[in-house]
């Protein structure tokens, strides 16, 4: 057990469980002052305890309950595309982040502040505890290695991991990284994808560009001019037309090998695969366009 | 409610990191990529011997794109890490070296040193 956890793969994993552990950590110290702010003193000491077990307590049966999730057929899909959802949310900018103030209503009471801790921590850790189980892949020591590294982080260590991401922000394009490499390795392991993908292995080149380039697309939007902003819609539309016909190839069992294309229907079907999505690309092109100039309209006026 | 959108810095990641982090992280996704590209082929097509395109990415077993199936975070954070600092380097020594080459302007051609 020992030689497994110190193997290059197992330090791997650990080291994206931290990774996702640091960049999707939730804010639980504030919700917990922020729950119990208004109550008495002697209560307030009582609902942070509480409020810090039950918070770990939620966590680590989340946990738990994931592994077995994504061990059913579909899931394991599911969870990646929530993955790249999360990962381009996580790289989304936020000009206010500082200056917004967690929307939590100060409890009345103990058990109301204590509802309030164990919602708002189940919330904050879908995507934390999500991101672990595709990294982990089914094995319970990582996640409890993880539950073990992501505790003292919720508990003590909020202050040293902002610290961290303000004096290295490349932490998070990483850490976005990390969480669209785990999104690529979810659905390439998902049981009913599996013998579609033995047949079809170039696919998997274009689902792990269409995972990045739909994760990461915050960053490279903000690198793009104006006029090539576009791409980042394009880029990610053209993957999903092309696996879309590697898809309906095998349901309607055409030949996808254009050298290979015998009759009309299967050049035909060549045709659409590969000129198809040119008049639907000018059409958006020019969609965006006349919205651009309109919006400049009302600007204008 | 992310603890890192407490810090504006790391909220607006996109925009605040630096150079060299950016690159680390290029490197890195590049790398990954790659890993994929590498999983996409399927070794069964080519039989047991490889044509000579691929071996052209085939330095050895150890050192193969076609290898990089098997890497983990550990060797992507490695391999990015290593080449971040060699686009870093041959930068340096590429605008060090032009401005070696470039020529003085004319007015201050008196006061270059023969």
């Amino acid at each position: 057990m020992e030689s497994q956890l110190l193997s290059a793969a197992s330090l791997s994993a650990l080291l994206a469980i931290v990774l996702i552990d640091l960049v999707l950590a939730g804010d639980n110290a504030l919700v917990i002052g922020l729950a119990a702010r208004n109550l008495p003193r002697q209560a307030q000491r009582k609902v942070i305890f509480w409020g810090t077990f039950v918070a770990i307590a939620v966590r680590a049966l989340m946990a738990i309950l994931v592994v077995y999730i994504l061990a059913l057929p579909g899931f394991m899909l599911a969870g990646a595309i929530a993955l790249v959802w999360i990962a381009r949310k996580l790289l989304t900018p936020d000009p206010d982040a500082a200056g917004s103030q967690a929307a939590v209503v100060p409890a009345v009471s103990f058990a109301v502040a204590l509802r309030t801790i164990v919602v708002a921590d189940a919330i904050m850790g879908i995507d934390n505890v999500l991101g672990i189980g595709g990294v982990a892949a089914g094995s319970i020591l990582l996640i409890v290695l993880g539950l073990a590294i992501s505790v003292p982080i919720i508990v003590w260590g909020s202050h040293l991991v902002i610290r961290l991401v303000d004096r290295f922000p490349s932490i998070i394009l990483l850490g976005g990284a990390v969480l669209a490499w785990t999104a690529y390795s979810m659905i390439v392991r998902e049981p009913l994808l599996a013998p579609w993908l033995a047949d079809h292995t170039a696919a998997k080149l274009v689902i792990a560009i269409l995972a990045f380039s739909i994760a990461l697309a915050p960053w490279y939007s903000a690198r793009l001019s104006e006029d090539r902003k576009p791409l980042v819609v394009l880029l990610p539309a053209l993957l999903v037309w092309l696996l879309g016909f590697e898809v309906a190839a095998g349901i309607w069992n055409i030949e996808m090998r254009y050298l290979r294309a015998a009759q009309t229907g299967e050049y035909l079907f060549q045709a659409a695969r590969w000129l198809g999505w040119l008049p639907l690309a000018v059409a958006f092109l020019w969609l965006r366009e006349q919205i651009v100039a309109r919006r400049r309209t009302t600007a204008r006026g | 409610m992310l603890l890192i959108h407490r810090s504006p810095r790391a909220a607006n990641a996109v925009h605040t990191v630096s150079p060299s982090g950016e690159l680390f992280v290029a490197g890195v996704v590049i790398f990954m990529i790659l890993a994929s590209f590498a999983d996409a082929i399927d070794p069964a097509v080519f039989g047991q011997a490889v044509p000579p395109e691929f071996s052209l990415f085939d330095f050895g077993d150890e050192f193969s794109v076609l290898g990089l199936c098997h890497w983990n975070l550990l060797q992507f954070v490695t391999a990015g890490s290593l080449l971040s600092g060699a686009v870093f380097v041959l930068r340096l020594g590429g605008s060090r070296a032009c401005k070696v080459l470039r020529s003085a302007s004319r007015r201050a051609l008196s006061k270059v040193p023969i």
